[in-house]
């Protein structure tokens, strides 16, 4: 379970998060939705202990997390994570004898499945590659909370396909938390259960799927044989198309 | 404990270029005169460059890898226990076989210089492996605090240290004794004792900075 309480994060004079209230209490895959600087990326690296908070609590499963927490028990990967420079299976078997709980036919599986080069090395991969490695190594970690940032980044059509049903598997196997935070939001409406609007700092949304199609409704008014995709349910959410002044 | 010994194998197997480098300094570097320096001395900037890799390079990856910041803590004190016996080792080895290969010059040899091989060889190699276990663990530390403001004040008293110890007399003897201490010491079981104790309290500062440690 995760638990946030009037976090704030600032950075200088910005603040990123605004008293943000929180509660992640069931397994299930979310999806983090936000324009870009919304602070996806910073909640995220906040509740995987990666950075500290400015005000406010974390908890997850009852344990505080602050970077002082030396185990977690969360797997976050961003984008661009950095790996060593080891031939893909070799770096998954190295994910394996540093993680006890690492699920290692799963990751080799989903090498398989990828066609990811075991022999080629982490650095001679392609971006869509490279995230996908990355993302790999965070599912098979096997960790109660899973954080994908942007997971799906220089992927193409198929993978992003192909990473839609192995997230799945991988929750249908070892059911937990996995928050996803994504910009393309159409395609992954069939694979998560609840939805997370950030904006500006703050928590804008936080339901089901099921809900939005009431909340969209009442927000834009619209008739029910008009009904209002995942996108248009964001941009009224944030309040602004874009293009103008935040 | 095995994924405590998996991340010691990943910090030892992804530190080639410090061997590397190591190994090409002992094995070219070349003095001339009466008076030569010892290919062993070169075998201390391994330890030297091992933290450097550890903390720059190594922390980063095996987050991502999976690993907790406890296995990276510890995993890199036995690496750095596991190196301190091998630098010392092969130092007091070329001390032993190759420094005598020249017998018509005077070869320094640094286990000499601090007057280690007076306890004979066998306490010099563990005097000598103890500083260097020091020496890893005080660079991991201030390495590990150098994105933070307190690594930079650090940097600037140890700087400032030296600057006002050195011209001041009586300062610069409680410099010299500090290095009689730590380093000059021909008394092998307080030398021993001495790096211990200081190894112990900067691995508990290290655990501090890790704690304060982002990503």
């Amino acid at each position: 379970m995760i638990e946030l309480k009037q976090v704030t994060k600032q950075y200088g004079q910005a603040t990123v998060l605004k008293n943000i209230t929180l509660t992640v209490d069931e397994p299930g895959i979310y999806c983090l939705l936000g324009r870009n600087g919304a602070g996806k990326t910073t909640l995220l690296k906040s509740i995987a202990g990666y950075q500290n908070i400015t005000e406010g609590s974390i908890q997850v499963d009852g344990k505080a997390i602050t970077t002082a927490t030396l185990d977690t028990g969360v797997s976050y990967i961003e984008n661009f994570a950095k790996h060593f420079n080891l031939p893909v299976r070799k770096l998954l078997k190295s994910a394996s004898e540093v993680n006890p709980d690492f699920d290692c036919d799963f990751a080799f599986e989903m090498m398989d499945r990828f066609e990811l080069d075991g022999k080629k090395k982490f650095h001679h991969l392609s971006l869509g590659m490279k995230t996908m490695v990355s993302t790999i190594i965070c599912l098979a970690s096997n960790r109660q909370v899973i954080l994908l940032d942007e997971p799906v980044l220089g992927f193409d059509a198929i993978m992003r396909m192909e990473f839609y049903d192995m997230l799945t598997e991988s929750f249908q196997k070892h059911p937990r938390i996995i928050i996803v935070s994504t910009h393309i939001i159409e395609e992954l409406a069939k694979t998560i259960q609840k939805l997370i609007i950030i904006d500006r700092g703050r928590i804008r949304f936080f339901d089901t799927l099921q809900s939005i199609e009431t909340k969209a409704f009442r927000v834009s008014g619209l008739q029910e044989n008009h009904p209002m995709s995942l996108q248009e349910f964001f941009v009224q959410m944030v309040g602004h198309k874009g293009g103008g002044t935040r | 404990m095995k994924a405590l010994f998996a991340v010691t194998k990943r910090l030892l197997a992804s530190n080639k270029i410090s061997f590397i480098l190591t190994a090409v300094m002992v094995l070219c570097a070349t003095s001339s005169g009466d008076v030569i320096l010892s290919n062993g001395n070169y075998t201390w900037l391994l330890a030297v460059l091992t933290p450097f890799f550890f903390v720059f390079y190594d922390f980063t990856k095996l987050m991502h890898l999976g690993a907790s910041k406890k296995d990276y803590f510890f995993g890199c004190l036995i690496s750095y226990g596991f190196l301190a016996f091998c630098i010392s080792l092969a130092n007091t080895v070329i001390h032993l076989l190759i420094d005598p290969v020249y017998p018509a010059r005077t070869v320094i040899n640094l286990m000499d210089v601090c007057r280690w091989t007076e306890n004979g060889m066998f306490v010099a190699g563990l005097q000598q492996m103890f500083f260097l276990l020091l020496v890893m663990i005080f660079l991991h530390v201030l390495l590990s605090m150098q994105a933070h403001w307190y690594g930079w004040l650090t940097d600037t008293l140890l700087v400032a240290v030296i600057c006002v110890f050195t011209p001041i007399a009586s300062l610069r003897a409680v410099l010299a004794g500090f290095f009689r201490l730590i380093m000059l010491n021909r008394n092998a079981a307080l030398h021993i004792f001495v790096c211990l104790l200081l190894g112990a309290a900067l691995s508990l500062a290290g655990i501090v900075v890790l704690k304060r440690k982002t990503l």
